[in-house]
């Protein structure tokens, strides 16, 4: 086969060479947040791994960790986001309890949905539950009133096993195309009658699951693995589209950003605007989704100022001007110095932790 | 509980909250979850501060409010 030939067909089948596949740390390597500390989900959504969101009606019916139970990936891969419930939950029939990602419109705009040229796609990725049986899935438009409910078996206990769902596109609804939600993907974990829907079929409904799966949630210690979890288009799932570590986690930073962790750390340059008011401003490696929010864990010296051969201590930090590509952050509390020196600041504890975060 | 920030012209320019010990900064960005998160829970009944630290009434808090972007 020549190469034009090559390149014909795999036009012709829609596979990209570009961005083929939609979803986002999808192989489960990246956890800026928790660096692959084990997270109980509270009651609605709980990021978890980077772009995955547990979704729960209820607090600390399940935890997500990266490479929980430590038990060996599927060949091609070397980590995934592990379930583990915490009870034996008997979800009511309004109960929710997933995982899903929400993909940004701009990076599902080409699929068409809501038009009459809506784009198949094809969900893939590798399982493992300590469950056996039917298991659920959605995806979902922004409004929640657009649902595709999927059904997929997961045959042996304990092993990886290989799934496929393909979807017709929505030739209605509202899909946005913008830098809002696009597509929710969730997987069930134990979801009640009134979210869940009759597999194989556009709904308009607000659906998380299909009728009849199986409740991960449901039996205390039970365990949900994946991996190797992509999104693409066509009606064929073809091999996992590995990025390069640096492409995958600046996708993740578009929507979460850890700036410093850890003791003694420079992050940035500072100034005293005035003696007590003490401004800084980053410039951020990548563009994110919108004005990022700060989460800026607080104590006692947890940051620094050395300016002169001397050390401004402070508790915390306020981002008082945001936009998607630079941040400004200041202290008023505990700054004490002279208006007009700069220094470096750096972090002052081993719990020091600056992110920001523009989730969809 | 919120609290609104002012800037370096003294104009309102993000809202702060503390979770446990994770303080977080909000911008007034129309795009950003957390904003809008702040808005609805602001209008159903969470605690609004000014910048001084005052809280305000559910009237006060529900006029400023519809005023953000």
């Amino acid at each position: 086969m020549t190469q034009a030939v090559a390149l014909a067909q795999q036009a012709s089948t829609g596979v990209s060479q570009g961005f083929k596949n939609r979803i986002i740390n999808g192989a489960m390597t990246i956890d800026q947040r928790n660096a692959g500390a084990s997270v109980t989900t509270g009651s609605g959504g709980t990021y978890t791994l980077d772009r995955w969101q547990g979704l729960a009606e209820q607090a600390s019916k399940f935890s997500v960790q990266q490479d929980a139970g430590a038990v060996t990936p599927p060949v091609g891969f070397t980590d995934y986001l592990g379930v583990t419930s915490l009870s034996a939950y008997s979800v009511p029939s309004g109960g929710y309890y997933a995982i899903r990602q929400a993909i940004e419109g701009f990076n599902v705009a080409d699929l068409n949905w809501g038009t009459a040229n809506a784009k198949t796609v094809t969900l893939s990725f590798w399982v493992r539950s300590s469950l056996t049986g039917t298991f659920g899935g959605v995806l979902q438009n922004s409004a929640n009133n657009r649902s595709y409910p999927f059904t997929y078996t997961i045959s042996s206990a304990n092993t990886w096993e290989y799934e496929t769902v393909t979807i017709a596109g929505d030739t209605t609804g509202t899909w946005l195309t913008t830098n809002g939600v696009g597509v929710w993907v969730m997987l069930g974990l134990g979801v009640g009658s009134t979210f869940s829907g009759t597999a194989g079929a556009w709904a308009g409904s607000n659906f998380i699951s299909a009728t009849g799966a199986t409740s991960v949630v449901g039996t205390n210690g039970a365990t949900f693995y994946i991996t190797g979890v992509q999104l693409e288009v066509g009606s064929t799932a073809t091999s996992f589209d590995y990025r390069p570590y640096t492409t995958e986690l600046q996708l993740c930073q578009r929507y979460y950003l850890l700036l410093v962790r850890g003791t003694d750390v420079y992050f940035s340059n500072a100034y005293y605007y005035g003696n007590n008011n003490l401004y800084g401003h980053i410039t951020l490696p990548v563009t994110m989704r919108t004005a990022p929010t700060s989460a800026i864990v607080t104590g006692t010296n947890y940051y620094v100022l050395w300016y002169t051969n001397t050390a401004d201590y402070i508790n915390s930090l306020d981002i008082v001007y945001s936009n998607s590509q630079n941040v400004s952050f200041r202290n008023t509390t505990e700054a004490s110095g002279v208006a007009g020196n700069a220094g470096g600041l750096f972090t002052g504890a081993s719990a020091s932790f600056v992110a920001l975060q523009a989730e969809l | 509980m919120y609290k609104l920030l002012k800037g370096m012209r003294n104009e309102v320019c993000a809202i702060s909250t503390q979770v446990g010990n994770v303080l977080y900064s909000i911008p007034l960005e129309s795009d950003n979850t957390d904003y809008q998160a702040f808005k609805k829970e602001v209008l159903a009944g969470a605690e609004l501060q000014d910048a001084d630290g005052n809280v305000m009434t559910q009237e006060q808090a529900d006029d400023f409010i519809k005023e953000l972007p």
